[in-house]
């Protein structure tokens, strides 16, 4: 077998599908970052791709802290989770407002809820951004105090935080 | 009695000839080589288009697999979808068939270990292979992941003349 050959054939595609590869990713508005953050215990995990829609400083970090506001009964906890999932268990007393139902749901939602509620986001955890991305949409329709719990569902549940 | 037992050892032999002679008919198939090279490139085409247009996504699912280094996902996520893509495209249309088959065979191997090694560990997770939501059970994507091995070894170790290719490598010398 010609083994020489099959090696620098080899290397020829690779090498193509490499340059292809970085060029794509470079000029593609979906394209990530080369390093991500993958470390949960630094925040939610990202690619850092260029339409990630995170903004740290509106990010609630400690589970305490999330309590504190829930305590307050000031804030709404609104749920980025599919409705399945909500209806299987969620934050006591949040309200569900799953992400590929926005379009649906948000004009029920705005005749409920002000413009300036104080609103805090949550999805699964810091494997998911739903509730970042809930976030974005929420300011764009005009909410002012939006902030994300990134710890979300699992990190409440962990706490023995009430769950209904 | 001996004579019986080498008849018998005979008997054997001529058997498993005559299946070594089938097989490697079969394996020397043109028409058996042309339809694996289109369903594996084909089937790789497809497998990279999600993973293209949703590289976050499947970049997500590279790290549900809980294998590999933090600085390594990302670097995944952006090649192993042209990897795929390239190799596909050249299998369907024939350019270095024996070298894309290698690659795909290559692929294969790591996509059957990193499955295999996942439901040892009774990971629950999305494999990622043909979309970045939830597929089939890992069970299923391995044994799926054994028949495309098998078109793969195929096409690498045919040695006839293969049809539809645009550079083709010439027989094994």
């Amino acid at each position: 077998m010609q083994w020489n050959k099959i090696i620098k054939e080899m290397i020829f595609l690779l090498g193509i599908s490499i340059i292809f590869a970085f060029t794509v990713n470079f000029f593609s508005p979906a394209g990530i970052a080369l390093v991500g953050q993958w470390d949960e215990s630094l925040g939610v995990i990202a690619t850092k791709a260029k339409s990630d829609v995170f903004s740290g400083e509106l990010e609630i970090k400690h589970v305490k802290i999330a309590k504190q506001i829930y305590d307050s009964d000031k804030a709404v906890f609104v749920d980025a989770r599919s409705l399945e999932n909500f209806e299987n268990a969620h934050i006591k007393g949040a309200e569900s407002l799953p992400l590929d139902q926005f379009d649906n749901l948000i004009e029920a939602f705005k005749e409920k809820y002000p413009a300036d509620t104080i609103i805090v986001t949550y999805c699964l955890g810091r494997t998911c951004d739903d509730s970042h991305r809930l976030e974005q949409l929420l300011f764009d329709k005009g909410y002012v105090n939006v902030s994300v719990f990134i710890d979300g569902y699992q990190g409440w549940k962990a706490e023995g935080y009430p769950i209904e | 009695m001996l004579a019986s037992l080498s008849m018998v050892i005979r008997a054997g032999k001529r058997r498993v000839t005559q299946l070594n002679n089938y097989l490697r008919n079969l394996f020397n198939n043109c028409w058996i080589e042309i339809a694996f090279r289109w369903i594996l490139g084909i089937t790789f085409i497809y497998a990279s288009y999600y993973k293209i247009m949703s590289p976050t996504d499947f970049a997500k699912v590279v790290y549900g697999y809980n294998l590999f280094p933090e600085v390594l996902i990302n670097p995944i996520a952006i090649i192993l979808p042209f990897v795929e893509l390239i190799s596909g495209l050249s299998l369907l249309i024939g350019i270095y068939p024996r070298s894309a088959a290698l690659i795909i065979n290559g692929l294969l191997l790591a996509f059957i270990f990193i499955l295999t090694i996942n439901i040892m560990r009774g990971y629950e997770f999305d494999c990622g292979c043909f979309s970045t939501k939830k597929t089939g059970s890992p069970k299923l994507m391995v044994a799926r992941d054994v028949i495309y091995l098998i078109m793969g070894l195929q096409i690498f170790l045919f040695n006839g003349v293969r049809k539809g290719c645009i550079i083709r490598v010439d027989r094994k010398t």
